[in-house]
């Protein structure tokens, strides 16, 4: 992977919107094309954030099926 | 004292009488659930104006002025109709459409529910029909309006294509879609060594979320239409809307067959049988190639 890591945040258990609205905030404290790793739970999290972030411009790279979470990474737009 | 008015003449525009004989609630007719806010002014002036200053909203979509006395019925119905209000239906009738907000506001949305809630309603709306008729349409798979809870259910729906050149292989659409439809094979796509992504059409429900998920937009649409549901009720026995067809990309051909449906049933329906109920006691099979491929209309 050409980029690292640059920030890592645990969402489970966090609701809609305030998911959205925390990855939403840890992207801005990151550069153009850094990454960013993100955990989401199952249902609405992972159906919603993803799809939130793509509207605010940035770039979902890599999903991983944890069992009832998901490992996002997220590339900065 | 009991009045001495014509009941099923007041039910057919909407107007029921209550337990308490002398009052009446004043079912109105909307579709979708639209009211612009002056003629919610108008209704709330009306409500407080001739019944107890309430408004009841009905399951689906539908609004009421309740508690009015039968003496009152007919000014409040000549006050309402300037600002664009009319009476609604009850009994065995078309009764009012049902819809989601649709492609206009929802992000989800595949087609533009309104126009096509206010199209059905201009045609079909208190036709009479052997028990209560209910059209329902959905923007899309996420099904909010219960299109299958309805005689006749219309849901936006759309078969998604998969561009192999801007996948950036992330699995997010194989992890969200809801049916599992879509299968991700490693080196299926030989000569460019990437993993290739398959839809199981069989498996697809037609819903917009790989489409507007996919980060690298490569999940595209293939075709855009209609899935119509036939039979739907709820009440007191319910049964789920059959698919009657599937990504019906034509609106005319989506007409045709709502029409075709609507008269069958009309025909072929007994005094207080449900559309579904009907296409149970006839056969799905049968009805299916009639509806699909019968000559008559
Ligand atoms: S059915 Fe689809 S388009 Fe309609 S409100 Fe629900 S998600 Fe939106
Ligand atoms: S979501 Fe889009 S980019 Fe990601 S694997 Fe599926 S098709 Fe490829
Ligand atoms: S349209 Fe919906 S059901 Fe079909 S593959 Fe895409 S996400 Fe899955």
């Amino acid at each position: 992977m050409e980029n690292k890591v640059k920030k890592s945040i645990d969402l489970h258990g966090v609701a809609c919107p305030m998911n959205f609205v925390k990855t939403k905030a840890a992207l801005a404290g990151l550069a153009k094309e850094d990454l960013l790793e993100v955990i989401l739970d199952e249902g609405e999290a992972i159906l919603n954030v993803p799809r939130s972030v793509k509207e605010e411009g940035h770039q979902v790279i890599k999903v991983e099926n944890l069992g009832s979470t998901f490992k996002v990474l997220i590339k900065k737009g | 004292m009991e009045p001495e008015i014509d009941l099923a003449a007041f039910k057919k525009i909407g107007m029921i009488q209550q337990k308490q004989k002398e009052y009446f609630a004043m079912r109105l007719r909307t579709v979708g659930g639209d009211l612009t806010a002056p003629q919610l002014k108008k209704i709330s002036e009306i409500a407080e104006k001739y019944g107890k200053g309430e408004v009841h909203l009905s399951t689906r979509q539908g609004l009421e002025i309740h508690n009015v006395h039968h003496t009152n019925l007919e000014k409040a119905r000549l006050e309402l109709e300037p600002a664009g209000i009319y009476m609604g239906a009850c009994g065995p009738r078309v009764r009012i459409v049902v819809a989601c907000p649709g492609e206009a506001t929802c992000r989800w949305g595949i087609i533009d529910t309104k126009i096509l809630a206010a199209e059905l309603d201009k045609k079909y709306f208190r036709e009479d029909t052997p028990h209560k008729f209910k059209l329902s349409v959905t923007g899309c798979p996420h099904n909010c309006a219960k299109a299958t809870e309805n005689d006749i259910g219309v849901m936006g729906a759309l078969l998604p294509r998969w561009i192999a050149s801007f996948c950036n292989d992330c699995q997010l659409c194989v992890n969200i879609c809801p049916t599992k439809a879509i299968e991700r094979l490693e080196d299926k796509t030989a000569k460019t060594k990437k993993p290739g992504y398959i839809l199981r059409k069989k498996k697809c429900i037609n819903c917009s979320i790989c489409t507007l998920s996919c980060p690298a937009n490569s999940w595209v649409i293939a075709i855009k239409g209609y899935n119509l549901f036939i039979g739907g009720t709820m009440g007191k026995i319910p049964r789920l809307g059959t698919i009657l067809k599937k990504l019906i990309t034509s609106k005319e051909e989506l007409h045709a067959l709502i029409e075709k449906s609507l008269r069958y049933y009309q025909r072929e329906g007994r005094k207080k049988e449900r559309f579904g109920h009907m296409i149970d006691r006839i056969g799905w099979v049968k009805v299916k190639e009639e509806l699909l491929h019968g000559k008559q209309g």
